[in-house]
């Protein structure tokens, strides 16, 4: 192949036109997502059936470009048809609503597109990722320490066990599980799913994250805040347990983890410190933008990089001129990874630690209120008292009031949630999670975490349960 | 739990407030995405900036006033944070930026990017994220369609290649043996992976956190050119096979990270076929020379394949990160192999069409709509202009190459096959000693040294290592359709104005 000269001698790329499309895109970003979209007179979502949203979107992908203004028409399609998650009516999953210096801090890491694996391509974040994880390694208990930010909880979780596994038979890095005997991870059943697909992954296997008998325990994965209820392990009756038996520690405190902030709400967590291995998505309550999942390591023997390191000579050289302790990346089993402290750290910059104590205090007080609320009301039935910010509850809608005795009673019950979540979707007024669990039938779960919402919303969001559930 | 008393008692602080509002901080976002596209986009690309600020960490620590305190800042001072952060980071956009896999900027995935960071959304499931969910399907259809499945396929977007090389490892495993799901391995005999000398280290990664161990992968060696030697493999295999070893994965890389070079897909494949292995083409790096017409020839028989890895987020220059994993099934054998189902995700009475609900195939939870970055950029550009580029930058790497050939005191390791060009820089003072031990050392440390000035100075930014036994070399990455001939010509100019002192 030769090179064709003349067309290297100039770059390819007009700069100017990519930095105007820059400009004109953040504008309708600004109007279309970021004001309608935590406008509560505007809709949560634009419901479409996959077909016609697919012809609308005009998804295919072409031999030719467009113009400018097609571009600019489809950033707008593109907000117009998405799920606006900071909207103060958006209480689908467990994040919701916006922090402003975050997503100034999360714009910043995409426009610089660096990867944390080496000091050399990304100094200032290595830097400030140490500093984030010592920040958050303090609120735990720990004064040392070690850890990383993943892609999401189910990643961290996932390390845990890998840690847990290299501690207990560092052969196994090397031999495969093939050696060892058959290791068992103890968690809850109300646990997150990433405990059972990171066993599968990690070749234990789903069924062994239950106790079997003769097997060789070697880990206990609690959970402070599970998903769907909101409830918290005790940590120290968990950890007296672990300590006795030699078992590693893991706390997915992925959604609870945040209670730590608040000195009101931290006992929540007590214990904690004694745990080996905490994963954390301040993603979730502290509302930095997905994603931005810790995993903290009480560890300060090199676990993480000795568990995970393969050495490779083309990224890790030995030979640099600075000190190769801060290439972190061979503590990760990513190569290249994105930089998601910059999105706290500015946040935690902006409003402080107290600024974010106020915020987790902020969310249980709603969460009361609507618990409150629901007591009395008619018609809305609380699981439990939560613990948390989950209140799960059942809408009752008044032609089954009383009649629980009924034997069709919780068939219909069932069938309550899925209409009104279609209704909520279809006309766009908000957007709140159901589930069934276990021998309970469909209930609604509402996460009550952003900062936009007030108790005007909170009022809202039973009513408009009631408008669209009373005629069923 | 407190009472409802207790809770109208410590009210003060009045959930009627509409706490966080639009209009308040609309200013600071304004004034924050104009410092962005300032410094971080505008200067960023300019050639008479530097590409990299270099301080030392404990001085750097203190110009960035990293500390975490109870108190906030003003919204002055957060913006003049950000702008330090910007001013110490190194920029990767920049022309003179070669050092890793990526580079350059495209600013129609930056801001797909921007929507993707204000939307927030999470790919799990339908409700959540339709448009990205579309948008997800719709690239993977189209690279499916390049890789050349006529019968179609599956796939996702991952949280990077690594991920990718690993889904195949599952997948692969999965097939063989899928009670190893509930079971663990140990429901299966002792499983071999077979790769190449020069594959990327995540196949290791990969191998030790799947519970298989790093030396159940048998390394393949490759020949002069960085290729795997296909009858070296078959009699791996047999070899393994023997001694009860159980291979279940090929893993050929298409554009290898240190020389850019293409395994022989065709040939291995006849073996995969064989045997009846998987195999998997890890393209992270090579892939996009399936959208040149010129030079996709380097991944001749892609369509034998069982699994593909293509980060677009390397040459195409997606923003990161931005991983394909595409693999050749229409069985479900993703979601088979990943799900859990769990029940307050993916619940089975929705009133859509559940199949659109994809979370069910990853290994993770939330997961973001990587795709978009590059269905935004190619419906900007167009596959031709994105052919255009993948032709230009191998190109520009044979420019390369050749000032290297006939430059004194440069010396290429091999002719490049792809966009890595890799070589030696001899200062005037090593260029007459005959080549041995003592001349190897010495070649050894010119690099490091270099590396050092050019980054201290700002000026560039070039990867060296060692490999095979060599003495340090540097590997010049070529993508960004931003850089010139000029820029070329400026690298070997710098290096030898860095290095010959030495």
């Amino acid at each position: 192949m030769e090179a064709t000269t003349g067309d290297l001698t100039d770059p390819l790329i007009n700069h100017a036109d990519g930095q105007l499309f820059l400009h004109e895109a953040f504008k309708i970003i600004v109007e279309e997502v970021l004001c309608k979209g935590t406008d509560v007179k505007e809709k949560v979502c634009e419901w479409r059936e996959p077909e016609e949203l697919a012809r609308l979107l005009d998804l295919e992908l072409r031999e030719k470009g467009e113009p400018q203004e097609n571009l600019l028409q489809r950033v707008r399609d593109v907000a117009k048809y998405s799920i606006k998650t900071s909207h103060p009516r958006f209480f689908n999953q467990q994040f919701a609503g916006v922090d402003y210096h975050s997503l100034a801090g999360r714009f910043l890491s995409e426009a610089l597109n660096t990867n944390l694996f080496t000091y050399e391509v990304a100094p200032v974040f290595v830097l400030m990722e140490a500093e984030v994880l010592r920040g958050l390694r303090e609120l735990v208990g720990w004064t040392e320490g070690d850890g990383l930010f993943c892609p999401g909880g189910s990643t961290s979780n996932m390390y845990a066990m890998n840690l847990a596994r290299y501690r207990l038979y560092p052969e196994v890095k090397s031999r495969g599980l093939w050696s060892l005997p058959q290791l068992t991870i103890f968690t809850s059943p109300e646990s997150h799913y990433s405990v059972k697909k990171g066993a599968a992954f990690m070749g234990f296997g789903m069924d062994n994250v239950i106790l079997v008998k003769g097997a060789a325990p070697f880990l206990v994965s609690c959970t402070s805040g599970t998903t769907v209820q909101g409830a918290f392990d005790p940590l120290h009756r968990i950890a007296d347990i672990c300590d006795k038996h030699k078992l590693w520690l893991h706390v997915d405190a992925a959604w609870g983890g945040s209670v730590l902030f608040s000195k009101k709400h931290r006992h929540l967590m007590k214990g904690v410190h004694r745990a080996n291995s905490v994963a954390w998505n301040p993603h979730k309550m502290l509302v930095a933008g997905l994603q931005c999942s810790v995993l903290l390591l009480k560890d300060t023997t090199d676990l993480l990089k000795k568990c995970h390191c393969a050495n490779a000579t083309y990224l890790f050289q030995q030979d640099k001129f600075y000190d190769v302790n801060l290439d972190v990346g061979d503590k990760s089993v990513q190569c290249s990874r994105k930089v998601d402290c910059l999105k706290l750290w500015v946040m935690w910059k902006a409003v402080g630690s107290a600024g974010l104590e106020q915020r987790v205090d902020k969310a249980f007080l709603h969460a009361r209120y609507v618990v409150d609320q629901m007591k009395k009301r008619e018609g809305f039935q609380l699981l439990r008292e939560p613990e948390f910010v989950n209140v799960c509850f059942w809408f009752i809608p008044p032609s089954l009031r009383g009649k629980e005795k009924n034997a069709d009673y919780q068939n219909r019950l069932a069938k309550v949630a899925p209409v009104i979540k279609e209704r909520m979707m279809k006309q766009g007024t908000m957007m709140v999670g159901y589930q069934p669990l276990g021998d309970r039938v469909n209930f609604f779960r509402i996460t009550i975490l952003s900062p936009l919402v007030s108790q005007k919303d909170m009022d809202f969001f039973l009513d408009e349960i009631e408008r669209l559930g009373n005629d069923l | 739990m407190a009472s409802s008393t207790e809770t109208h008692i410590e009210d003060n602080d009045p959930l009627d407030d509409p706490p966080l509002d639009f209009a308040a901080t609309e200013s600071f976002l304004r004034q924050a995405m104009t410092m962005i596209l300032e410094d971080a986009v505008k200067k960023a690309t300019d050639v008479r900036q530097k590409v990299c600020e270099w301080h030392p960490p404990e001085e750097l620590k203190e110009l960035l006033d990293l500390e975490l305190r109870d108190g906030g800042e003003s919204e002055a001072r957060i913006l003049e944070l950000c702008r330090d952060a910007i001013r110490y980071s190194v920029k990767p956009t920049h022309p003179h930026f070669f050092n890793q896999l990526f580079a350059g900027l495209e600013p129609y995935s930056l801001v797909a990017s921007f929507i993707t960071e204000a939307l927030k959304p999470s790919l799990y499931t339908y409700e959540v994220s339709p448009v990205f969910t579309l948008m997800e399907n719709a690239v993977l259809k189209k690279l499916i369609q390049t890789v050349g499945w006529e019968e179609g396929g599956d796939g996702l977007f991952n949280a990077g290649g690594s991920m990718s090389n690993m889904y195949a490892m599952n997948l692969a495993r999965y097939r063989h043996f899928p009670e190893i799901k509930e079971l663990g391995n140990s429901a299966a005999p002792r499983l071999a992976v077979f790769t190449s000398q020069e594959c990327h280290y995540s196949i290791s990664k990969a191998a030790a956190l799947m519970g298989i161990g790093t030396k159940n992968v048998f390394v393949v060696p490759s020949d002069k050119r960085g290729k795997m030697i296909p009858s070296t493999l078959e009699e791996q295999i047999k070899s393994i096979k023997s001694e009860g070893g159980v291979p279940f994965i090929v893993n050929a890389t298409a554009g290898t990270t240190v020389l850019g070079a293409f395994d022989p897909i065709d040939e291995i494949a006849d073996i995969c076929e064989k045997y009846k292995l998987w195999l998997h083409v890890d393209a992270c790096w090579g892939g996009a020379v399936l959208m040149s017409n010129k030079h996709k020839l380097l991944m001749k028989g892609i369509h034998r394949v069982d699994s593909v890895a293509w980060n677009p987020h390397k040459m195409l220059m997606a923003c990161l990160q931005c991983s394909a994993f595409l693999v050749r099934d229409k069985s479900r054998l993703l979601q088979r192999c990943h799900s859990a189902r769990a029940s307050y995700l993916f619940q089975q009475d929705k009133f859509y069409d559940l199949s659109y609900d994809t979370g069910d195939k990853s290994v993770q939870c939330s997961r973001k709509p990587d795709a978009f970055k590059f269905w935004l950029m190619w419906k900007a550009l167009g596959a031709s202009e994105l052919e255009q580029r993948v032709d230009r930058a191998l190109a520009m790497a044979r420019y390369l190459a050749d000032e290297i050939t006939k430059r004194e005191g440069f010396r290429l390791l091999m002719e490049p096959e792809y966009a890595n060009v890799c070589f030696w820089y001899i200062p005037p003072s090593l260029r007459d000693l005959p080549d041995g031990p003592e001349f190897q050392e010495k070649l050894h440390n010119v690099a490091p040294v270099v590396k050092e000035r050019m980054m201290k100075k700002g000026s560039m930014m070039v990867g060296y290592q060692p490999h095979r036994g060599q003495a340090n070399f540097f590997r010049m990455v070529v993508i960004s359709p931003q850089v010139s001939r000029q820029d070329m010509d400026f690298v070997l100019d710098e290096i030898h104005s860095l290095g010959k002192d030495l």
